[in-house]
């Protein structure tokens, strides 16, 4: 990455950058804070400067940034973070947590996003801009897991052809979109057509719910494939994906 | 090698260590024994695949940052473009980064996938499509942090190599600056 690149970030990425610096922060500055034999004592930086990108320099909200360059030089007793009065290394526990917090609030606002009827739903661009596979993965698991569950016979190759399904399924239909010409990101495809697999994961398996829900599904994702193909080709995008729902829409009500 | 000369330096950080080893192995062990002892394809899928997306997570958010100082993520930027970002830490702070920590990583990163390499190899000759599935999707996984991490090791380099030309040209132009105004 050069150092003229200056695209300004979207503002939730940058929190969850915010958060990542932090977390970078404390794991450094505990450093000098606490008995690490094995690490040579690190002065403690005020900041982290990670060189290739200008997130450091301007496009993060100041609040956020005055702690750590603030601080005057190598002692910086006042900045160094929680974990100064503990004798052990650093725990991450921690940050992990906290990361594992913002992937799930960014599962739950991607599928809030994507499948809930919302103002965002004119501009699909914006929508999954911060495109995840945790969910969509969740998703096809679970389906694979209630379609396997209920099978009577062949438990094992009832789960394997729903995954593989799904998944190829995402793909290729993220392939046919990009080979008509359209404009679309690959992953951030494949993550809207597995949120769009939630509302056949979570109605009940009887024949007027699944057509209700696959048609849900359908209509979810509608404004983002559009969007993304010129006019004369949108029902060339459609058609597959609408013929993906329904196929998995028999494969639960036969199964 | 490290560990003769250098008896002082341990593993910085074991715990983060720990668990960068910890999913890899369980996923690769829960599979190869589930094999021989469960007969449930469902679970084992399952709770593989779970075990290998669990350490990629582990991988690319924990170990990555505290073990060797890399990340790298996906950005789709206000024009609707992808943009893939690879960073590092600066010089200073990798140089200081320790040793066995860093080898641990990449050594577990690169012969996870060759195991998983090697039992995608055998689920080809027996034919079990299944479990080629399962194994195909924990490959995925290693190889995508593996991609990863080496353009943000590569991108490292880069920088190097910027800041010593940078370096050196602002050295020469201080000198030839100072030069001047002696004269």
């Amino acid at each position: 990455m050069s150092h003229s690149d200056t695209i300004p970030l979207h503002p939730s990425s940058q929190s969850d950058i915010d958060e990542i610096e932090n977390l970078i922060n404390a794991s450094v500055q505990s450093g000098p804070a606490t008995v690490l034999p094995a690490r040579p004592p690190s002065p403690p930086r005020a900041s982290i400067p990670i060189s290739s990108s200008p997130f450091i320099a301007s496009n993060l909200p100041p609040p956020t940034y005055q702690k750590p360059p603030t601080a005057p030089g190598p002692t910086t007793p006042a900045v160094i973070p929680v974990s100064d009065s503990r004798p052990s290394p650093p725990d991450p526990l921690d940050s992990v947590w906290d990361t594992v917090k913002r992937d799930l609030s960014r599962i739950v606002s991607n599928l809030k996003l994507v499948v809930f009827p919302n103002p965002n739903r004119e501009d699909p661009g914006k929508a999954l801009r911060d495109w995840d596979l945790w969910g969509p993965f969740f998703f096809i698991i679970f389906l694979g897991l209630t379609l396997s569950w209920s099978a009577s016979v062949k438990k094992s190759e009832v789960f394997a052809v729903a995954f593989a399904v799904l998944a190829a399924g995402a793909i290729i239909l993220t392939l046919n979109v990009l080979l008509l010409g359209g404009h679309i990101i690959f992953f951030q495809s494949l993550s809207l057509l597995g949120y769009c697999l939630f509302p056949l994961d979570v109605g009940p398996l009887s024949l007027i719910v699944v057509t209700i829900t696959l048609v849900w599904s359908s209509w979810a994702a509608y404004p983002f494939m559009s969007a993304a193909v010129g006019p004369r080709r949108k029902a060339l995008a459609l058609y597959p994906v609408f013929l993906m729902y329904v196929s998995v829409g028999f494969l639960i009500i036969a199964i | 090698m490290d560990r003769l000369q250098a008896p002082e330096e341990n593993y910085a950080n074991p715990k983060t260590c720990f668990f960068h080893v910890l999913f890899k192995a369980a996923a690769l062990a829960f599979y190869i024994l589930s094999a021989l002892f469960v007969d449930n394809f469902v679970i084992i899928f399952v709770l593989t695949v779970f075990l290998a997306a669990l350490d990629f997570w582990v991988v690319k958010n924990v170990s990555g940052r505290i073990l060797v100082g890399l990340r790298w993520w996906n950005e789709i930027n206000d024009q609707g473009e992808s943009i893939w970002k690879f960073e590092c830490l600066d010089q200073e702070s990798l140089s200081r980064m320790n040793k066995k920590d860093s080898w641990l990583f990449w050594w577990t990163l690169y012969l996870t996938a060759a195991a998983w390499i090697l039992l995608a190899i055998f689920s080809l000759i027996r034919f079990q499509a299944d479990y080629l599935l399962v194994v195909g999707v924990c490959l995925t996984l290693s190889i995508a942090n593996i991609i990863g991490f080496t353009k943000c090791r590569k991108d490292a380099k880069k920088q190097i190599q910027q800041f010593a030309q940078q370096t050196i040209a602002s050295r020469v132009s201080s000198t030839i600056q100072s030069a001047f105004s002696v004269v």
